[in-house]
């Protein structure tokens, strides 16, 4: 009785961690997806009410999905209240936030990196031009994501259930 | 007969008076921090200012970068510096020295990283920062079809440090109303003399009523067309206006006044610096739709309006009723004379 227990706790454990790891998968998936609607409501506030970029990031914050929060409050947060930082800075201090949340790779983190060198410092065409290249590029991503997630997601639920069942028979 | 409306007058600093500052008081710099100009300065400058010009800090009405050149700031009248080392001087060859990063730096601050934000303000050369202070600069334009684009390389910035003065129409108040009703009125001032703060406290004072002049207060509206006279940031006024003033911000005045007779019914309008054609006949148009008009104009005094091509025709219909002229004779803000714009009798 007690042997069926173990057996199915070593089961749920090693399939409880097979879960999370694809669900990052899934996250990334899903802050690609995010991204690309953030800069799409952060070009509305810059092309549209021509907002300075401490608010409207901060208004971006308040309305994206909370897994790429991160990224605009602490790039809000550091433009208000230090002075003498630059909008570069600000947003790699955001993407460093978000990198704590969902892994990125460097290539990743490079592109967001490069969108922030031209963030705040041109007029409204040039910022949009920025925005809308740096969307085609977070789609491209999201797609690799999404082949990534459909390909591993599977593979790490039964890898895990599969390595549960390994240690269960060795063990009986 | 002329009536100071500023108390401090700091049109006379001596050296000595600078000594005396300079070891008296001694100011916290907490009351610095909270003063919205310093906000859009350099961490570098506000440093400056700390250090070196603590007693001044609450009277500087302009601070003037230069790149390559020192630093200048004005007080009054009386032009000051302070040195590399912090040190307050008079010798202005011997001040802080503005380089171009500084200057870089400052306009990353005062445009808060957004210059896509201020497209126009760098078309026209200034902008509007919280407070309602006034920020200036020249640099090198960037031509579009032979119109100015934006301004780039900024070579020149100037802080002009906007203050209110609360109850400086006091005086002027009971020639410009009578019962419920204002006159048109013009006021004539050279530059800085305190026109645009006479008008703005002349806007309150009839926006809110006068209960000792039994005056009820009537909606005023306010074309304001540099931002000057509420100091409207993020759509909201840094001035007191009055609690019956709307204001439309940013608006070229001849197009800003028809606009505001058809979409708020003021009773009063109130704009600044008129001189073009197209704004007297804005100023006709008001008059036919019944509405009373404020304004200012440029000038030393009432015969040199008069030779003016486009204000000839104002003049000679009196159109104004009640004529201020200002001055710095006794300290900025001096009235020098208020006249009856029909009979160009002096009432004061």
């Amino acid at each position: 009785m007690l042997k069926i227990l173990g057996a199915f706790c070593i089961l749920g454990g090693c399939g409880y961690i097979g879960a999370r790891i694809s669900r990052i998968y899934k996250k990334r998936t899903e802050l690609f997806r995010f991204l690309q609607n953030g800069l799409a409501l952060l070009e509305t506030e810059i092309n549209y009410a021509s907002t300075p970029l401490p608010l409207a990031l901060e208004r971006v914050g308040k309305k994206i999905n909370k897994d790429c929060r991160p990224l605009f409050v602490k790039a809000a947060a550091v433009l208000q209240e230090k002075k003498g930082v630059t909008a570069t800075e600000a947003w790699e201090a955001g993407v460093t936030a978000l990198c704590h949340e969902v892994p990125l790779t460097e290539e990743e983190k490079e592109l967001l990196f490069i969108f922030g060198h031209g963030l705040g410092g041109s007029d409204k065409e040039e910022q949009i031009k920025n925005i809308v290249l740096t969307q085609k590029q977070l789609n491209l991503l999201e797609k690799v994501a999404e082949e990534e997630q459909v390909r591993n997601q599977k593979m790490w639920q039964y890898l895990s259930f599969s390595i549960g069942a390994v240690i269960v028979l060795i063990l009986i | 007969m002329a009536k100071v409306f500023i108390n401090k007058n700091i049109k006379n600093i001596n050296k000595e008076k600078i000594q005396e500052n300079l070891s008296g008081i001694e100011t916290s710099p907490l009351t610095v921090s909270s003063l919205t100009w310093f906000q859009a300065l350099s961490p570098q400058l506000q440093e400056l200012v700390v250090e070196g010009l603590q007693p001044f800090v609450g009277e500087i009405e302009e601070i003037r970068l230069r790149v390559n050149r020192p630093i200048v700031f004005r007080v009054g009248t009386q032009e000051m510096t302070v040195t590399a080392q912090k040190k307050f001087t008079l010798q202005l060859e011997q001040g802080y020295i503005v380089t171009r990063e500084e200057m870089e730096r400052t306009v990353q601050i005062f445009s808060q990283n957004s210059l896509y934000a201020w497209e126009d303000e760098f078309k026209n050369g200034y902008l509007t920062i919280p407070g309602g202070h006034r920020i200036g600069f020249v640099g090198r334009g960037v031509l579009d079809h032979g119109e100015i684009k934006t301004l780039k390389e900024l070579s020149g910035i100037n802080y002009r440090i906007g203050r209110q003065i609360i109850g400086c129409a006091d005086e002027v108040l009971p020639y410009l109303v009578k019962r419920e009703q204002v006159y048109h009125t013009l006021i004539i001032s050279p530059p800085q003399c305190g026109k645009t703060t006479l008008l703005r406290d002349i806007i309150r004072q009839i926006s809110d009523g006068r209960p000792d002049l039994h005056f009820p207060g009537m909606n005023v509206g306010l074309v304001d067309e540099r931002s000057e006279i509420a100091g409207m940031y993020q759509g909201e006024p840094q001035f007191q206006i009055g609690l019956r003033t709307d204001v439309l911000d940013a608006c070229p005045k001849a197009q800003g006044m028809m606009m505001l007779i058809r979409s708020m019914s003021p009773g009063l309008i109130a704009t600044d610096e008129i001189g073009k054609k197209e704004d007297i006949d804005a100023l006709y148009n008001a008059l036919q739709a019944g509405v009373k008009v404020i304004t200012t104009v440029h000038g030393s005094g009432f015969e040199e309006i008069k030779e003016r091509l486009n204000l000839q025709s104002l003049i000679n219909w009196r159109f104004f009723e009640r004529i201020i002229v200002l001055s710095r004779r006794e300290g900025v803000g001096t009235i020098e004379k208020i006249l009856d714009g029909k009979t160009l009798e002096r009432l004061r």
